[in-house]
């Protein structure tokens, strides 16, 4: 139990430092209050254009659209991540021996300083925008099922953490890792379901995306925000959706703690 | 003048021979981005795919506005590219002082300084998706060339433009990695046909900012459906491009040399 409360205490000191530092940048957050609107009603003209007369494409119908590329959009800022940059600058510069030798795992503390900084990305970029979103473009964002969403968003959360960092950690390798954490971001950007519905895909790649992290990243919260998913022929209830990202979270994790151990036989403290 | 263009060419080895240097490196980023720019397009293709379509415009004709749009994006990139980051770096670092003090206009040594090689690859990647959907809209005629080509010149004077404003700004909005963001949100209108916005959108698209010269004037005056009109647009453009250098300019008599 002291274990326990000790451990809670660590994750809210390092969230809240973190919190506190980016508080200083948080005109930073705000761009997003601009940056975000433009995109979503870049967006919406395009896809009001496609629908056309048309009342379904790809399973959903042009409302759902919208609410769909309203929730990646505000998911996205929830869950954002630069664990991997992160970390990479740490092996490179040599910094991350001060992080070995301190008594919390470093993986732990990044994760908690994600959390400090999305709170701050909660409220000075997911509150303006949501209410930009309800209010000026009129669109309803009320989650099918707001349980579920919290959910699938916190696994997402996990999902986008330990992908990123498992990223970070072929800096231990590579020492500059900027190549392979801009080829993720391209890859990410588009199986993630970011740009477009993954169920305009071909089918071969949707089944594909069932057991890559992509997809349970962006298109999984969203689809369980607009209360229906499906990909590559397999149709979930929101609670089967939710377990299966569970599960992937987990597989996810597992592969990060493979990579991470070999990772620590790499390292030399010897920055670059 | 002359002395101008020979510190440019100057410029422009170093550039080439620092790309050398780290020739993996180049290779990587200039394959990334031209891996990118091959899946750019990919958002229209599956729209089109899935049996709909932008109106009034086929498959084609909307990749040839996406690659125009890479094309000038390339080509504003190599000479315009790296001035925003060196900017937001001197003035964070309070280094900038040492830009004021060549015997050189800091503008044009600040662009010199960052002629950005790995944009060839974005420029090659876009020329290619050109020449494959020109292929595909039929016979293009010699006065459409010459209307594309001043258009073509004069979207590329807007991101100019653009990245000079933004530039500009991070001599106040010292340090704020996300500027870029905002340009990168408002150019996404240039990507598409201008007639899906409505009237608004399009008049401030063409008029202010006017990011329609980017892509989708350029690939109109291709197909022969500009209006006489529509080459107004131009003078705005190049306004813009003047408002760019105006502004850095005076943002750099505001510069107040505090390293941060």
């Amino acid at each position: 139990m002291n274990r326990l409360k000790h451990n809670w205490l660590i994750c809210r000191a390092v969230a809240e430092v973190t919190y506190k530092e980016w508080s200083a940048y948080r005109t930073h957050s705000l761009v997003s209050v601009i940056v975000g609107p433009v995109y979503f009603m870049v967006q919406y003209f395009i896809w009001t254009a496609v629908y056309g007369g048309q009342t379904t494409l790809g399973g959903l119908d042009l409302q759902q659209m919208i609410r769909y590329f309203g929730a990646t959009a505000l998911i996205g800022y929830l869950i954002m991540d630069f664990a991997d940059w992160n970390l990479s600058m740490l092996v490179r510069t040599g910094k991350f021996l001060t992080f070995h030798l301190r008594p919390v795992h470093h993986r732990s503390f990044a994760l908690f300083q994600k959390l400090g900084h999305r709170m701050l990305g909660f409220l000075f970029e997911f509150l303006p925008c949501l209410l930009i979103f309800i209010y000026i473009f009129g669109i309803d964002m009320r989650p099918a099922s707001l349980p579920w969403t919290l959910v699938s968003v916190l696994l997402a959360f996990l999902m986008n953490f330990y992908v990123n960092y498992t990223i970070g950690l072929t800096s231990f390798w590579l020492v500059q890792s900027g190549g392979i954490r801009s080829a993720f971001l391209l890859v990410s950007g588009i199986f993630s379901g970011a740009l477009i519905p993954l169920d305009f895909f071909p089918h071969w790649l949707q089944v594909t995306q069932l057991f890559l992290p992509f997809q349970y990243i962006a298109y999984m919260p969203a689809m369980v925000f607009t209360g229906h998913y499906s990909l590559g022929g397999l149709e979930l209830s929101l609670p089967e959706a939710v377990g299966m990202q569970a599960a992937a979270v987990l597989v996810m994790f597992g592969c990060n703690e493979w990579v991470r151990r070999r990772a620590m036989k790499q390292f030399t403290a010897v920055g670059a | 003048m002359k002395k101008y263009v020979d510190v440019y060419k100057q410029c422009m080895y170093s550039a080439i021979q620092t790309a050398s240097a780290y020739r993996m490196n180049f290779i990587v980023s200039s394959l990334i981005t031209l891996i990118g720019n091959i899946l750019f397009p990919l958002v229209t293709l599956l729209i089109y795919r899935a049996g709909t379509s932008f109106p009034g415009w086929s498959l084609y004709e909307v990749l040839l506005i996406q690659s125009i749009f890479t094309m000038s994006s390339g080509l504003s990139s190599l000479v315009f590219g790296g001035l925003l980051w060196t900017t937001m770096s001197h003035v964070r670092e309070g280094s900038f002082e040492v830009i004021l003090l060549k015997p050189l206009n800091p503008l044009f040594y600040i662009v010199a300084t960052t002629f950005s090689v790995e944009s060839v690859g974005l420029f090659l990647g876009g020329a290619a998706l050109f020449i494959f959907s020109a292929m595909h809209i039929g016979a293009i005629s010699a006065l459409a060339w010459l209307q594309f080509t001043g258009m073509f010149l004069a979207g590329t004077a807007v991101l100019a433009g653009l990245s000079l404003m933004m530039a500009a700004m991070s001599f106040k909005w010292v340090g704020n990695s996300r500027i870029s963001e905002l340009a990168d949100s408002v150019l996404h209108v240039g990507k598409y046909p201008l007639p899906i916005f409505p009237k608004a959108v399009q008049a401030a698209a063409t008029l202010i900012i006017p990011v329609g010269m980017v892509g989708y004037l350029p690939a109109s005056a291709l197909l022969g459906r500009v209006q006489a009109g529509d080459f107004i647009a131009i003078l705005p453009c190049f306004v813009f491009l003047w408002a760019g250098i105006w502004v850095y300019r005076h943002m750099i008599r505001l510069y107040e040399g505090v390293g941060g």
